[in-house]
């Protein structure tokens, strides 16, 4: 294998050659010099965009040219040439200059006129002059222009190559230029069996019968049919091309290579003969992304092996472990990984590697901040203190090191951090604001999806729904495009999530479907959304009062969860759990579930959002067991930590479990101020359940209330309480068929079917209470 | 020359028997070139011939090339130690030669013949190898095929560590001088077996005549030529079939004279009639004689790839570029596996300047075989005539590491390192060259070339006659020679010189015309203007006015061809000679030069400048009409114009007043 010439190469040439002596037409010139600086470049210059499907695109169109002389005809036969008589296309031309190079010698000829189609230096220009010769005319190539560097690099190369290896070329070259024979041979008569090479061609008159003979010794199995391994037609410089481009396609977006093209690849690669190395960390990225735990560490330890001593690429052993490191943690083996990264940390620090250390910190921030259990015993004893401190010492570095990545990052994670203790929501968004700056400073593209989504998360705690959708679909429209394939589909995950609590299933459902098929090949990501898509479906049949599926699916979920990278993820699963465990009656199993989660948070300093969500749930168990008063303290307490830390969501919640226990505690009027006070900023939270719990609380208040207006002289009173209790309950109803939560439906109904009764109005109880048993049998129907 | 048809079935037989030998004794060049003059015997008809073969029916099937040895105690000796030579032959394959040797002839007892030698040629070294009583050691009683094979194992051994102790090639310590360490044993020990065979009664008992052969070719590389010639003489007379023996003889004739002296001395048979074929063929010999010889052993054997190499490179060395450039070509199509000798090949289609086919030429031999000292010559040939001296350079040296009695690859490194003007490894190379073979004249001229360039021109004269001696009718030797000694101040010498270089021109054209051979031909057609030119001026220096003016004149005139001069070249103007340095005026294309045909050289420097001191010479003498005329023509051709108008003026105004005193 040659290592740099091949032959699609030398029909750049030509076509460039072409270029330079005006064959192409006017509107020719911009295709054909796409397609040139397409493959001399490596780049597109008329849609200069890198979305993952354009990276594809582009790695297949230069296997595609590498392997077929087709592409040319696809890019010249729509055009006339211009320096001919009509009718002649510029793919005849092209074949007339590539079937005009008939032996080696020609070959060897075609190369050394390169030179002619470069704009002369001075000297030579002087020289020129001083021999009396006119300097040359016509279009030339200036030296350091794209193509001018392309002509001279194949000059040089060939110049370079031994000459078994220009032979091979040229074998190569005649495989390559042989499927257009057919076509060439209509369009020229004179053509003949021998014509690719002329000297067979000529000597056929004296060698005889002889002939083939000669033929097949010189060019060996090649003209017999037979795969010849000599004459392949990569370049080792075009394998590590395609190579560079997969790996950086896949490390940027995260997403493996599509089949299609592995297997085109391999093709490729098993026609080069040889194998570089970063073969194998393709074939580690791949597995690592396929989630196949063997052959991941396999093909990494053979990558480094294979690199740990090469000059190129100088890989040093924190790197190394590093990385492995990662792809540990990554595929679940958190305490291998953990020691890994330890042992980063301290080599990185012998070998005063700043860039890997602040990377390894960085990284056993985060891991830490998902793992506390795995690092606690680490902390105590750590000089880095907490993680406050390591951050803003991270970040110092990072500033001073300029690394703005880095930097960035450790912004971001000090705002969640800040977030997940409760702390000042102006010092988050502070944070977020300073490395939003750097990003767009430095045009760090890949950042922004994990910056986008703090942000998202950052509205949702403040309760403003529309807010974060709006961040997501901006997300999603502007940067989706070029970043990691991960950021995109959490950002698509929580806007199905928003849709969904809004009760929108379909749409939902939709959102997570229209993602594309290859990123989720890749084991991680199909994961995440297979569980998120099951968390919808889950949540969805717990409304619908669905038990069976919902018991069958959490099971799954169960199992799945603490695989799943995210812990939020598992939380909410767990907490899904809970919910699911109170329909179904099993109390005692869901509180002990929350006594444990409780405990476990509190030893693990974890979000503060979390710990408000289980004490409500658990304010929430009381209640079931008819016994709300005791989850009095509980509520207060989580509606002041909700209060502290601005998380106004949890807030409404705690405050509507308040209301609910002062209405149990028979303090009606102040309940109803309390809700009518939450309910209207409630609903910018866009959560239709809690707001359909909130008015139904409300429509108790007001019943309650209604309750205590005896006697005659109150009925008027008493009936105005009534009408609103109705209302508040129609509101209820209303939010609550939003998410389809049966339950919760037909107690608004039976609500109304006793107010109605209440208020005398026996027949319109009658119809609520006739509606009612309508939607239980209906629920039973549809749940089987 | 025909043959009988007994005849053609017993040299059949022979060749057959021959193969079987030499492969027998791992002596595979030989048995490869038998067997390719078997192959290129063509079949017979068998009916022809049904007498009943010697051994009757049971032994029909049985090739005389299996029967035992006809003398029988060798016999015994072969079938007893049957086993012992299958070991050492399987040894041999496998390229452990050591080994091989050590199956019949242990370390220790070649140790006893080379300390006993030692201690009857210093009997003051008493060393620890004389008290031992290996010294006293008889010679093993083997066969002769095994001690040929073991012995012929330990020549080969020592030749590879040669090898792989010598250097770079041309690097600071490639000497030349490793030496082969185990050609003393070799030769003690056959000197001793030699001597002790004879001892019996004075006379020699017949031998297989393989070990007179090794015998011989040890001494060559011990540069006892003369013993050697009688060792290797015997051995052809014992065995004529080892072709190998034959070569070596070759190598050991460096004139004409000596092959002609040693000839009544060789047995009368068909190889003796190959072998001086083809050592004529490589002493640059040409001439109806050989050629005719060579065309009756095409017709016994008309495909034979050895015998069409000999014709083409006669034709070569005749200068008939074209037939030798068909005769390779169909040898190409007959065996297009045989890379032997298609450097020479390469070397034909270098002067012919056929790129597309020399460059098909190299691909075909790369593809066959890269690591050939040939394939390597013929791409290093390749890239020289594309003018890449440095990748020429890297291929010469790359067939030189593979083989370095490479004598092309030798020469023509010399000549790609005078094109990168690097003079002393080119002195070098060429010393190399000439080191292997004492008779390669282009390595001699070579280093007369570049001590030339050098302005060393005794040493140049040195060199120039040593190539000049070897072909003695090639005109361009005689011209280098003729050179030198002008440069040297030696006019008369030189002018010998030149005048034997333009005789040895005409002499060409007489021979390579009887081949019939027509077409544009890069050949001295015609006396050259340039040689003519010379003498002339040499002729002048040494005040000869009369003769440097015929000479000028006749420079002149080759301008039209030289027709109706009295001159030996005159009259065969069927093509053109096109020189080299000529420049401008004179193209070189060939082909649309002889198209016009008849025509002689047009006007070169050479031309003009005897024209220009004719019109001095016609100044001096008061002819100033011819002086007129010569000047107005130099103006014509545009060469030295200013000179010549200055001319054209004095001869007007000489020729004025005369003109009106005559008139």
């Amino acid at each position: 294998m040659s290592r740099n010439l091949t032959p699609a190469k030398i029909g750049l040439l030509v076509l460039i050659q072409l270029y330079t002596q005006g064959a192409v037409p006017n509107d020719g010139v911009v295709p054909v010099l796409d397609f040139l600086s397409s493959h001399v470049l490596g780049r597109d210059l008329t849609t200069p965009t890198s979305s993952p499907d354009d990276c594809w695109a582009r790695v297949e169109g230069t296997i595609r040219l590498i392997l077929s002389v087709r592409d040319f005809e696809q890019v010249l036969s729509p055009f006339a040439v211009a320096d001919r008589l009509p009718g002649r296309r510029l793919w005849d031309r092209f074949l007339e200059t590539l079937w005009s190079i008939d032996s080696l010698h020609a070959l060897q000829e075609f190369i050394d006129r390169l030179p002619r189609l470069l704009a002369k230096s001075r000297d030579q220009l002087r020289k020129l002059a001083e021999r009396g010769e006119e300097p040359p005319k016509g279009v030339l190539l200036s030296r350091n222009s794209p193509f001018g560097f392309f002509v001279r690099k194949c000059y040089l190369e060939f110049t370079r190559l031994q000459f078994d290896h220009a032979a091979d070329l040229w074998k190569a070259f005649i495989k390559y230029r042989q499927p257009t024979a057919g076509y060439w041979r209509r369009r020229n008569p004179q053509h003949s069996r021998l014509s690719f090479d002329s000297v067979l061609m000529t000597g056929e008159h004296e060698w005889g019968d002889n002939t083939d003979e000669i033929a097949v010794v010189t060019y060996g199995n090649m003209l017999l049919g037979g795969d010849d391994g000599d004459a392949s037609l990569v370049s080792s410089d075009d394998i590590e091309s395609l190579l560079e481009m997969q790996v950086e396609a896949i490390t940027r977006f995260g997403q493996r290579v599509p089949s299609q093209l592995k297997e085109k690849f391999d093709h490729l690669l098993k026609e080069g003969h040889s194998v570089p190395s970063l073969v194998h960390y393709l074939e580690f990225q791949d597995a690592y992304r396929a989630g196949d735990y063997t052959s991941t560490f396999n093909e990494l330890h053979r990558y480094f092996d294979y690199t740990m001593q090469n000059r190129e690429r100088p890989l040093s052993y924190q790197h190394a472990l590093m990385n492995v490191a990662v792809v540990q943690s990554d595929l679940g083996c958190h305490k291998e990984a953990l020691a890994m990264m330890l042992e980063t940390i301290q080599t990185a620090r012998e070998n005063r590697d700043t860039v890997c250390l602040n990377f390894a910190l960085n990284w056993l921030f985060h891991f830490g901040k998902s793992h506390p259990g795995l690092v606690r015993e680490l902390e105590s004893n750590s000089m880095l203190g907490s993680g406050k401190e390591m951050l803003s010492y991270l970040r110092v570095k990072a500033r001073e090191m300029g690394l703005s990545v880095l930097c960035s990052s450790a912004l971001i994670a000090e705002a969640k951090l800040g977030m997940a203790n409760g702390e000042s929501i102006s010092a988050a968004l502070e944070n977020m604001v300073r490395s939003s700056q750097l990003i767009v400073e430095h045009n760090m593209t890949p950042m922004i999806g994990s910056q986008r989504l703090v942000t998202t998360s950052l509205w949702d705690r403040l309760g403003l729904a529309s807010m974060s959708t709006m961040t997501c679909e901006v997300f999603l429209r502007c940067h989706a495009t070029h970043s990691a394939f991960e950021d995109e589909l959490k950002a698509t995950s929580r806007l199905a999530g928003l849709l969904a609590g809004r009760g929108r299933y379909e749409e939902a459902f939709q959102k997570m479907e229209a993602l594309g098929q290859n990123p989720l090949r890749s084991a991680r990501a199909s994961q995440y959304w297979h569980v998120y898509r099951g968390l919808l479906k889950l949540r969805r049949d717990l409304h619908r009062d669905n038990l069976e599926a919902s018991d069958h699916l959490l099971l799954q979920l169960l199992q799945a969860g603490p695989e799943c990278q995210d812990p939020d993820l598992v939380l909410i699963i767990d907490s899904i759990h809970i919910e699911a465990l109170t329909r179904r009656g099993d109390f005692d199993a869901a509180f002990a579930k929350i006594e444990r989660l409780i405990a476990s948070l509190r030893e693990d300093d974890r979000d503060i959002n979390l710990r408000i969500r289980l004490l409500l749930s658990k304010v929430h168990l009381f209640d079931r067991i008819g016994r709300p008063e005791k989850g009095f303290t509980i509520a207060i307490r989580a509606a002041s930590m909700a209060w502290r830390a601005r998380l106004l969501s949890p807030l409404w919640q705690a405050i509507g479990a308040v209301a609910h226990i002062l209405n149990a505690l028979r303090e009606f009027a102040a309940a109803s101020r309390l809700l009518v006070a939450v309910i209207p900023r409630c609903l910018e939270a866009d959560n239709s359940f809690t707001v359909g719990t909130l008015y139904s609380v409300l429509a108790d208040a007001w019943v309650g209330q209604a309750g205590q207006r005896q006697g005659q002289q109150q009925a008027l009173k008493r009936t105005e309480f009534l009408t609103r209790a109705n209302e508040a309950l129609d509101f209820a109803f209303q939010y609550f068929s939003a998410v389809e939560d049966a339950g919760k439906m037909g107690e608004a109904l039976a609500k109304k079917a006793t107010i109605m009764r209440a208020m005398g109005d026996y027949g319109r109880s009658e119809d609520y209470a006739a509606k009612y048993l309508a939607l239980r049998r209906e629920v039973v129907i549809r749940n089987g | 020359m025909g043959l009988s048809a007994r005849d053609a079935v017993h040299l059949k037989e022979a060749l057959q028997i021959a193969v079987v030998k030499c492969s027998e004794r791992c002596l595979y060049q030989s048995a490869k070139w038998a067997a390719e003059l078997l192959d290129a015997l063509p079949d017979r008809a068998d009916d022809e011939l049904d007498e009943k073969p010697a051994g009757g029916y049971g032994n029909k099937y049985v090739h005389p090339a299996f029967f035992p040895s006809p003398d029988p105690e060798e016999a015994a000796l072969e079938a007893k130690e049957l086993n012992r030579y299958l070991l050492a032959k399987s040894f041999f394959d496998c390229k452990e030669f050591d080994r091989c040797a050590a199956v019949f002839l242990p370390e220790s007892l070649l140790a006893g013949v080379l300390s006993k030698s030692a201690d009857s040629t210093s009997p003051r070294g008493k060393g620890k190898a004389s008290a031992s009583l290996s010294a006293q050691s008889v010679l093993p009683k083997i066969s002769q095929k095994s001690l040929f094979l073991a012995l012929y194992a330990k020549v080969i051994s020592g030749e590879k560590r040669k090898d792989e102790d010598s250097e770079m090639i041309m690097g600071p310590h490639d000497l030349g001088s490793v030496t082969n360490k185990q050609l003393l044993v070799v030769s003690r020990f056959l000197e001793r077996w030699f001597s002790e065979r004879k001892s019996d009664d004075g006379e020699m008992p017949a031998t297989h005549g393989f070990l007179e052969y090794l015998y011989g070719m040890v001494l060559v590389k011990e540069k006892n030529d003369q013993t050697a010639l009688e060792y290797l003489m015997q051995s052809v007379h014992l065995f004529p079939w080892n072709w190998g023996c034959w070569l070596e003889i070759t190598n050991l004739i460096s004139r004409v004279e000596q092959l002609n002296k040693i000839a009544p001395h060789m047995p009368q048979n068909i190889m003796s009639f190959i072998f001086h074929a083809n050592t004529a063929v490589n002493l640059y010999q040409h001439g109806q004689d050989l050629a005719a010889s060579l065309h009756d052993l095409l017709d016994i054997f008309p495909t034979s790839s050895f015998l069409l190499t000999c014709r083409a490179l006669l034709n070569y060395h005749s200068k008939d570029l074209l037939a030798a450039e068909q005769d390779f070509s169909n040898l190409l199509a007959l065996h297009p596996h045989r890379l032997d000798s298609l450097d020479h090949y390469s070397n034909i289609l270098y002067v012919l300047n056929l790129r597309p086919k020399l460059a098909f030429l190299a691909h075909l031999c790369s593809s066959i075989d890269k690591f050939r000292p040939e394939s390597c010559v013929v791409i290093g040939n390749y890239y020289s005539l594309l003018s890449l001296h440095e990748k020429a350079v890297q291929y010469f040296r790359r067939a030189l590491t593979l083989d370095r009695s490479c004598l092309s690859a030798w020469t023509l490194m010399g000549h790609e390192y005078v094109e990168l003007k690097n003079t002393h490894a080119a002195i070098e190379s060429y010393r190399r060259a000439v080191d292997v073979n004492r008779r390669d004249y282009r390595a001699w001229y070579g280093l007369g070339q570049t001590y030339e360039v050098l302005e060393m021109h005794a040493y140049a004269l040195w060199y120039y006659k040593k190539a000049a001696g070897l072909r003695p009718w090639d005109g361009k030797m005689w011209q280098a020679v003729g050179s030198c000694l002008q440069k040297m101040g030696r006019d008369r010498d030189g002018i010998k010189a030149l005048k034997r270089a333009l005789l040895a021109d005409s002499y060409y054209d007489s021979t390579s015309s009887s081949f019939g051979s027509t077409g544009p031909i890069d050949r001295m057609a015609q006396m050259d203007p340039e040689v003519l030119l010379q003498i002339a001026s040499m002729y002048d220096r040494l005040e000869e006015q009369e003769e440097a003016k015929a000479y000028m004149e006749l420079c002149v005139a080759q301008e039209d061809g030289g027709a109706g001069l009295g001159a030996d070249g005159a009259g065969l103007g069927d093509s053109v000679a096109i020189h080299h340095d000529s420049p401008g005026g004179v193209t070189s294309d060939a082909e649309t030069e002889a198209d016009k045909g008849g025509e002689g050289t047009g006007v070169t420097v050479a031309t003009s400048r005897a024209r220009m001191w004719l019109a001095r010479y016609a100044m001096r003498t008061g002819d100033y009409a011819t002086a007129l005329r010569l000047a107005t023509e130099l103006c014509q051709d545009g060469v030295e114009v200013e000179e010549a108008k200055s001319l054209v003026r004095e001869a007007r105004s000489n020729l004025e007043p005369g003109g009106i005193g005559g008139s």
